[in-house]
């Protein structure tokens, strides 16, 4: 079955006339997530965007089909973990699934979640990472790209200012906890996220790990009907690329042999508009060096001539 | 058949875990409470303690992974003690008011600064406006009959909220005595297996729980989360009755009295140094002095109409306190009694005292001291608005 098959014949799991942004990535990477999943989930939504535009529910109304809670910000790893035991010790079997912002995975909760993938917890962990607190205005985060205006980080009027530091590399810090499986996601290669999605619930033992990059139009200063293009310039300039490893065998899952300048990607947000020639190359620089980690990485992988690849 | 050991508090608390059958337990080691997970882990290794364990990174993912499983309708246990309880507070605080009937035992410790590792229950005495149920015990086999309890307690279907049974670190968590270890079939009859019935994450009977509420539903919660607290303060004489039934020990419920029926002056405390209270009021009643003690085992719900009684007809009372209350000038406990005292229309003069913070040590000397100072304070007619300070006098080099 492919993966427009495998979404064809799927119920939706969230409901209809949640309110998210027009054109929001993220609700569409949520739904197609939920569809692979299916209803035998339990899910977490920790404050964030999802949080906010009503997949839990609010008041006696909820915003899933499937048991959905709100974790902390914080724990949505270490709740999950529990759910899990309490599965356990009923004799149940169901997915665990986090479906977490940046600021719930990358900063407040890395400690719950670095814990449970230690120690090995059955749970799939999702994060949608829009590089910031966005649902609150965009604060910045550490997955907040370097150069980025956010309301944290002003820039002046003369264009000085935004971000000082890059991003963090979560999805490999994540990879080097020696994971059963992790990979990264893009709402503009959806066959390749259900792909993923089936992977995780896949593993026997152990947290499977998902990030996934959701450039936010609001936050980010983007035409609604820009959301999917831009994404896939994110992945084309190698600025995001899409790979999955199993323990420290990674693999690029898309091959990006001829990459955009990543300028052609940054000159499509507004957040970036205040950067010069000197602040783009930087950014440039930067990418390239953390491909040819990867690159090195998928070499020692098998490359493209790996099985599966 | 019943077994009789000698225990350390730590190991009591184990023992009474143990017998409960908990089905999921989550704990992060941290003195004085370390060995309690040491003797989970070992009795988990043992097979005599069949339950889901997680060893886990912090206190903070020890309350979610509890919160988490607690979800799922299963029995939850953990301990721990100051610094760890501080970390936790925010899962704490949202299982009381998810109504989750966990049962954590504290092993009291003082809160850092200054840098401190020794006893005090400033730590949970602190958190009793958290939601939390919170029984205060004076001795180990104390610890092991109200730990077990304290489920049946928790999971009674007109309370659903969790519990903590404190314990002073080092005077009791360390120290050993005679304890009595109910064997498992009688616990059985005691303490039946829990299975949620108000919330609970299945995919078989989906739900959203906890979705955004607002201000008038919240309140709603509030109000109902209050009664339940009052159900409690019959809950855990229920269970004390009948466990005295079972077992032949009662504690008196949610406050003991020792000699106190023809007393004139009544000692309140709570915790171990009640023992040291005991002895000093033998003594003091050698002397023909008419003292007693009143000691509080419920923090949380607050025994209202217990205190009340009990000091109707007294000429007055002084507390010791062995923690303190920033701002008003006493310890929480005198707080306490106060405020319970004025909702009865009664007046009675009062000495507050603090001491043994920081595992300093509660003579009997400085009790028989706290107990003639009372006296005199009382006879005074007077009401102590600040505390006097229980203090060893320094020695010389």
């Amino acid at each position: 079955m492919t993966a427009l098959d495998t979404l064809a014949t799927r119920e939706d799991q969230i409901s209809p006339g949640i309110s998210a942004c027009v054109g929001c990535n993220v609700e569409l990477t949520l739904r197609t997530v939920l569809k692979v999943l299916g209803p035998n989930t339990i899910l977490a939504i920790p404050p964030g965007c999802m949080g906010g535009v009503g997949v839990v529910g609010w008041d006696k109304m909820s915003g899933a089909k499937v048991p959905v809670f709100f974790p902390l910000l914080d724990n949505s790893a270490s709740m999950l973990a529990g759910i899990r035991l309490g599965l356990k010790a009923r004799g149940r079997e169901a997915n665990v699934v986090a479906f977490a912002g940046d600021g719930a995975t990358v900063d407040a909760g890395f400690q719950a979640l670095s814990g449970a993938a230690e120690r090995g917890d059955k749970i799939i962990y999702i994060c949608y990472d829009n590089e910031g607190y966005m649902n609150t205005g965009y604060q910045r985060s550490s997955s907040t790209s370097k150069g980025s205006w956010t309301s944290t980080t002003p820039v002046s009027k003369e264009g000085s200012g935004g971000k000082p530091q890059h991003r963090k590399d979560f999805p490999l810090i994540m990879a080097m906890h020696d994971l059963p499986y992790v990979a990264t996601a893009s709402p503009a290669y959806i066959p390749d996220l259900v792909k993923k999605v089936e992977r995780a619930m896949e593993v026997k033992e152990g947290l499977a790990y998902i990030h996934i990059y959701n450039p936010c139009l609001t936050g980010w200063g983007i035409k609604s009907d820009d959301s999917i293009a831009i994404s896939r310039l994110s992945v084309q300039s190698r600025f995001f690329p899409l790979w999955e490893a199993h323990g420290r065998r990674l693999q690029f899952t898309v091959r990006v042999p001829k990459p955009v300048p990543v300028a052609d990607y940054v000159r499509r947000i507004g957040k970036f508009r205040h950067l010069d020639e000197a602040r783009i190359a930087e950014l440039q620089a930067i990418t390239d060096e953390r491909y040819s980690f990867l690159e090195a990485m998928d070499r020692m992988g098998g490359g493209a001539n790996a099985p599966g690849a | 058949m019943s077994r009789v050991d000698v225990l350390n508090g730590n190991l009591a608390a184990a023992h009474a875990a143990r017998l409960s059958r908990p089905e999921v337990i989550a704990a992060y080691p941290i003195t004085p409470q370390t060995p309690v997970v040491e003797y989970l882990t070992q009795f988990h290794a043992d097979g005599s303690l069949p339950c889901q364990m997680s060893e886990v990174e912090s206190e903070h993912s020890a309350m979610s992974i509890l919160t988490g499983a607690s979800l799922t309708g299963v029995r939850c246990y953990t301990a721990t003690s100051s610094q760890g309880l501080a970390l936790m507070y925010e899962p704490y605080f949202r299982a009381s008011t998810l109504r989750l009937p966990i049962v954590m035992n504290i092993v009291n410790r003082e809160m850092i600064s200054p840098q401190t590792v020794w006893g005090g229950p400033q730590d949970s005495m602190t958190l009793r406006d958290a939601g939390w149920l919170q029984i205060y015990v004076e001795d180990n086999q104390e610890i092991l009959d109200t730990t077990i309890q304290a489920f049946k307690v928790a999971e009674s279907a007109e309370v659903l909220l969790p519990i903590n049974v404190c314990y002073d670190g080092f005077y009791l968590s360390h120290m050993t005595e005679r304890v009595e270890i109910p064997s498992q079939e009688e616990v059985d009859a005691f303490l039946p297996p829990y299975r949620s019935r108000h919330i609970i994450l299945d995919p078989e009977t989906p739900m959203a729980v906890d979705p955004l509420t607002n201000g008038r539903l919240l309140m709603e919660y509030r109000r109902k989360h209050m009664a339940a607290q009052q159900a409690a303060l019959v809950a855990i004489e229920k269970a004390d009755a009948e466990y005295a039934r079972r077992f032949g020990r009662s504690w008196g419920g949610v406050i003991d009295e020792y000699r106190t029926e023809d007393a004139e002056y009544l000692m309140v405390s709570l915790g171990s140094v009640c023992g040291a209270l005991r002895e000093c009021i033998d003594d003091a009643r050698a002397r023909g002095v008419r003292v007693g003690l009143l000691k509080i085992r419920s923090l949380r719900p607050f025994p209202r109409a217990r205190v009340i009684e009990a000091l109707a007809g007294k000429k007055g009372f002084g507390v010791i306190d062995r923690n303190v209350s920033f701002g008003t000038n006493t310890g929480i406990l005198f707080q306490e009694i106060r405020a319970a005292l004025y909702s009865a229309g009664s007046r009675y003069p009062a000495a507050s005292f603090i001491g043994g913070l920081g595992g300093e040590d509660l003579t009997l000397e400085i009790v028989a001291g706290a107990i003639k100072s009372t006296i005199e304070t009382v006879d005074a007619g007077k009401i102590d608005n600040e505390a006097s300070w229980l203090v060893r006098p320094e020695r010389k080099a």
